[in-house]
């Protein structure tokens, strides 16, 4: 695609703009910015700079916007789908040193910050002053920039809604390095496109975020979460749209197997507080008392207890809450050590649809001969499906992959789903996107794109290309 | 099998505050809960009935709101529960608490073990189990990480000692204080209650007791007094070394010494 | 006893939601108009001191009875020890009871319960010990708390210190509180500081709700006053090259030595194997090279007793098992000690290890975010320190 490779002349530049110390190269950059946390794709940017300000952004782009070099912007390179990885070399502009809370307005309840300050920072801070962040993705210490360019949403998607329902306003600075405004404390906006929701969710494709505005909401005092088991993870899954109608409001509906605890106690050496039934519901309500919450939960546990769940336990303490989320926490890591490789699905389907896909990647398990481990967000219709390698070489754990993946993302298109609830497209999961939509989506998208980067330098060959 | 559990209300997070004027502990708006310690008495109580029978009985000792956690060790599959409740013991150290405590184990009945966690998470002071044995004139086992065997007339458990494991016969009756992990402790179920709602919780109050001396509880009863409570002071210092790896060696490893870390 | 009353003629609206307000354990309320005290009363009297004057009073009933301190001298110390071999808690003891008895011109004494243990006794004569009081029996020789507490009991009816300091070990936790209750007097837990007064009075500080505040405590009207201390806290005297004072050869009526437990087996613990409970932790980071330099971290770690720990990229390489990661994906560890090498200090790793009591920090580059949470940091090559640093150690163990 003909971009210009870094040059002395180049480095000269960039470290004029950002001081020696920021600006890294060849050795000097460590080998975890060529890859995200997705195995499999990996190359070095030629150069690696660290970046303090909205202005330095600015200058940055410019230059590569006219002298043609390709620029991926990086957070803590959490992602899962290789959205941060430099295919196409050039600079990196690593935005982690942006850190700085700069402003909680309590008139307007929102928060202002730097592109780089991680969700769990957020979320300590605003708690700290009794407020409440929701977007609660599972990588806590991703950046929040990082968060809106994938639009990652957590499990209290369910009863809060997404990163993008958050986002307020942005600061960006485009390919071209011109600074821009989208949005703004304003509660309610109609004033022509929102280029806010169209840069959240696009996997630093389309302008790069130095500035977000949050909104917040006041801090509920108290959460309970219930632990349901069920005989099996059909009915646990089947109660879940049920669950939805009966109006109770959880924050959060999970679902969990017992193969993922089990594999959750080995890795972390520690019980979980029950591991005796096959499936189980994990639901969390908030409140301001436990009076309040115990109404709104006591419907829900009898509505479970009808439809089959052999009980449901109360988790209403640190303790407790410590006990079953230390072991939800580590549910990734623990499948992780459990094989060799793997790979994840990430598709959302409508709520009602979750069992059905669910039922569907064990028939998988048999049909391939493969382990297939899943968990995650019942409530919202998004799940996390692991397909594993354990011992199978690296022809057939590619073959076996690919087959298994088609399959699934096949029956969630047909399911009236979409390729990625959360993790994004990235560069893994272009194949998927091309399939589920036409010609003529695609093309908008990439006019889309052309529209924000005529020149194509900012992340190119990701997400619709 | 006939087991005594003895529980404790506490405050719902450690993370209290001592207020710089009055040098009192700030407690405003912080919930209570069960003394995180005593659930893996809870749970040991309830691995005992599992395998040998008998019925469960919990006690407390606190104000009327403290029947929360005598509700909640309902919820876990206790079978009976005391509240242990009156001005009388206001005052009370950890001596006076294990004195109550003990004579209230002597009203509610004749048990083979008594368990208590090992310590609270208030007072961490982890004495008041070997405190109530003395008191009711029983042998007692700390720090219980493992139980062995459940026999007719003992029990055979693990007490976790600095270097070495003792394994340990008692015989019945006897009181054990639970180390903690011995068992992942249960969660209170929804079932139950429902099931235990209206469950009777029965009272105690110094009138029940047969020792009627009340010098022996409250603030009289109690041979230590607090004098101040004060924040701890902290350590913000960071000490960098650099320089020559010889040095640098040698001042580390005093430093180490000097800590009582080697 | 004494007693709060509430002055009910002057009570109004105002001054009973503020004392309501004022009494840090809700033991005031309001029962339709009337203030009243309930069992959470703690009898702190906040609310006589602090409130609306003259409202609430609180009420001696009648003078309490103070033991006549006189009679009680000597500080002793109970020797820990398992078949014999002392806990070194008892030598840090031992030097604490010397400083506080130099103070009141005390004594002090060393109490050992055990079997076949009168040669060992002679060696705390070594450490500050004026005399030792030896019990030698048969059914002393291993714990158990009947024969243990009655041996005590006859000793502190014959010497009558006026304070005893405990090891808090198991042993210690479990038959201090036996002999405090037995003797209706104080006991105070896990001392961090001692010292006394001219009336022989310990003042004793300790932490409570986790270490989030300090409590001084005395205990100023029985004797004997016990205090237990942790490991690690006190300061043991140079051994002496010379013994002073005496062995004191104790027995008691066997009779009372009788127990309900019975002893099945006393056994070394399992080396801990699991970081979650480990006291002492070595944690590597990409700092570690390569496989073959682990040898080296396995060595530090042989010579601490420590577990060695790592971030997830040294578990994805395969150096470390996945049991072993520290962070927020893995095991969060809160050991005495943690030295980490050559780790950055990512967020993920640091919230899985910030806890930790005493955290030294080996590093090349001055700016790793590792030194921010460090209480020790050492700026250098982690391949020339840690040589030079093994071999110190090595060195101080040996001394």
């Amino acid at each position: 695609m003909g971009y210009k490779i870094i040059d002395d002349r180049d480095l000269a530049f960039l470290k004029q703009v950002l001081e020696d110390e920021r600006v890294y190269t060849g050795e000097a950059i460590s080998e975890d910015y060529s890859h995200d946390e997705l195995g499999g794709i990996s190359r070095m940017p030629e150069v690696m700079v660290e970046v303090l300000s909205t202005e330095e952004v600015s200058k940055v782009m410019k230059y590569a916007h006219e002298n043609n070099i390709p620029v991926v912007i990086r957070g803590s390179g959490t992602g899962l789908v290789g959205a941060s990885v430099p295919i196409h070399g050039g600079i990196m502009m690593n935005m982690t040193k942006m850190t700085r809370i700069k402003e909680l307005d309590e008139n307007n309840l929102t928060l202002t910050v730097d592109p780089g300050v991680m969700l769990m920072d957020i979320a300590k801070y605003v708690e700290e002053r009794d407020f409440f962040y929701p977007p609660d993705p599972g990588e806590k210490t991703a950046t929040i920039a990082g968060n809106i360019n994938t639009n990652a949403g957590g499990m209290r998607a369910v009863k809060y809604g997404v990163t993008r329902d958050y986002v307020r306003g942005l600061e960006l600075v485009m390919p071209n390095g011109d600074i821009m405004k989208v949005g703004g404390k304003v509660v309610k906006n109609s004033s022509g496109y929102s280029i806010k929701d169209m840069v959240c969710g696009s996997e630093g494709t389309l302008a790069v975020i130095t500035e977000a505005t949050l909104k917040l909401l006041p801090l509920p005092k108290k959460v309970i979460s219930l632990l349901i088991p069920f005989p099996n993870l059909d009915m646990a899954i089947s109660t879940v749209p049920k669950i939805i109608k009966s109006k109770a409001a959880p924050t959060a509906i999970e679902f969990m197997q017992r193969e993922v605890i089990l594999a959750a106690e080995q890795f972390l050496d520690k019980k979980f507080p029950d591991n005796s039934s096959d499936a189980y519901l994990l639901l969390s309500f908030d409140g301001n008392s436990t009076e309040e919450i115990e109404r709104s939960y006591d419907m829900v546990a009898k509505l479970c207890l009808e439809e089959g769940a052999l009980d449901v336990f109360i988790s209403d303490t640190d303790e407790r809450k410590q006990s079953i989320w230390s072991a939800r926490g580590a549910f990734l890591e623990a499948v992780k050590a459990s094989t060799t490789e793997m790979d994840e699905c990430d598709v959302c389907v409508p709520r009602d649809k979750v069992a059905d896909f669910i039922k569907y990647t064990h028939e998988l398990e048999t049909e391939f001969d493969v382990r297939i481990r899943s968990f995650g967000h019942a409530g919202d219709g998004n799940l996390h499906v692991y397909v594993l390698r354990d011992d199978m070489n690296d022809e057939q754990w590619k073959k076996k992959l690919t087959d298994v993946f088609e399959c699934m993302y096949s029956r969630a298109r047909k399911l009236e789903g979409v390729v990625s609830g959360e993790h994004g497209i990235g560069f893994a999961k272009r194949p998927y996107l091309f399939e589920q939509y036409d010609e003529s989506y695609i093309s908008l998208l990439k006019n889309i794109k052309l529209a924000f980067d005529p020149r194509n330098i900012l992340n190119p060959g990701k997400v619709c290309q | 099998m006939n087991i005594l559990v003895c529980i404790k209300q506490v405050p719902g997070s450690t993370k209290v505050e001592v207020d710089e004027k009055t040098g009192v502990l700030k407690r405003d708006g912080v919930d209570s809960k069960m003394n995180p310690y005593d659930l893996y008495a809870l749970e040991t109580a309830l691995r005992i009935k599992e395998k040998s029978g008998g019925a469960i009985t919990a006690m407390t000792m606190g104000p009327r709101q403290a029947e929360d956690v005598i509700k909640e060790a309902f919820m876990m599959g206790v079978d009976e529960g005391a509240l242990i409740s009156d001005r009388k013991f206001a005052g009370s150290d950890v001596l006076a608490t294990s004195y109550t405590l003990s004579q209230s184990a002597r009203k509610l009945g004749n048990f083979d073990i008594i368990l208590c966690g090992k310590q609270t998470t208030d007072g961490d002071t982890a004495q008041v189990g070997p405190e109530m044995a003395e008191y009711l004139n029983i042998p007692h086992i700390a720090n219980v990480t493992k139980i062995f065997e459940i026999a007719e007339d003992s029990i055979t458990v693990e007490m976790d000692m600095p270097n070495t494991i003792e394994k340990v016969r008692v015989k019945y009756p006897c009181l054990l204080t639970l180390e903690k992990d011995i068992f992942q402790p249960r969660l209170p179920s929804y079932r139950r209650k429902i099931a235990t709602k209206d469950k009777a919780i029965r009272t105690i109050t110094f009138a029940d007791f047969e020792d009627q001396d009340a010098k022996k509880y409250g603030l009289d009863g109690s041979p230590t007094q607090v004098e101040r409570i004060f924040p701890p002071a902290v350590n913000g210092k960071r000490e960098m070394f650099r320089g020559e790896s010889n040095d640098v060696a040698m001042n580390v490893s005093s430093k180490l010494v000097e800590l009582k870390l080697v | 006893m004494g007693t709060l009353k509430v002055n009910d003629h002057l009570v109004t609206p105002e001054n009973m939601a503020e004392l309501i307000k004022i009494c840090p354990f809700n033991a005031l309320e309001d029962n339709n108009g009337k203030l009243e005290v309930n069992a959470a009363c703690k009898l702190c009297r906040i609310c006589v001191n602090k409130g609306p004057k003259g409202v609430m009073e609180f009420l001696e009933d009648e003078k309490r009875q103070v033991v006549d301190k006189s009679l009680w001298k000597g500080i002793a110390v109970y020797v820990d020890h398992v078949e014999g071999d002392i806990h070194p808690v008892t030598m840090e003891l031992l030097g604490k009871a010397k400083e506080l008895a130099a103070k009141v011109g005390f004594p002090v004494y060393a109490l050992f319960l055990g079997h076949g243990i009168m040669d060992k006794a002679s060696e705390l004569l070594h450490y500050g010990a004026d005399r030792v009081y030896a019990y030698d029996h048969e059914e002393l020789k291993d714990f158990r708390i009947e024969p243990y507490a009655a041996a005590f009991e006859d000793f502190i009816n014959n010497v009558k210190p006026s304070s005893i300091l405990v090891g808090a070990t198991t042993i210690g936790r479990s038959l201090a509180p036996r002999i405090a209750a037995r003797f209706r007097t104080g006991l105070t837990a896990d001392c961090t500081v001692l010292d006394i007064k001219e009336n022989t009075d310990l003042v004793q500080i300790r932490p409570a709700f986790g270490g989030n505040i300090m409590a001084q405590i005395k205990t100023p009207n029985t004797r004997p006053q016990l205090a237990t201390v942790r490991y690690k806290v006190m300061n043991a005297l140079e051994r002496s090259v010379e013994a002073h004072g005496d062995v004191i050869a104790c027995s008691i009526d066997e009779s009372k030595l009788a127990s309900r437990i019975e002893v099945l087996e006393v056994r070394q613990k399992d080396k801990e194997t699991s970081i979650s409970d480990a006291e002492t932790i070595i944690a590597v980071g990409r700092g570690i090279k390569s496989e073959k330099d682990m040898e080296m971290v396995r060595e530090l770690a042989g010579l601490l007793d420590a577990q060695i720990a790592g971030t997830r990229p040294l578990v994805e390489s395969g150096w470390l098992d996945s049991k072993r990661q520290v962070g927020l994906s893995g095991r969060t560890v809160k050991p005495k000690l943690i030295i980490t090498l050559g780790i950055s200090g990512s967020v993920q790793f640091a919230a899985g290890m910030n806890g930790s009591e005493h955290i030294f920090a080996v590093n090349s580059d001055e700016k790793a975010s590792i030194f921010n949470i460090a209480h020790y940091g050492i700026v250098g090559d982690l391949y020339e320190v840690l040589p030079q640093l093994i071999e110190r150690i090595k060195l101080e163990k040996g001394a």
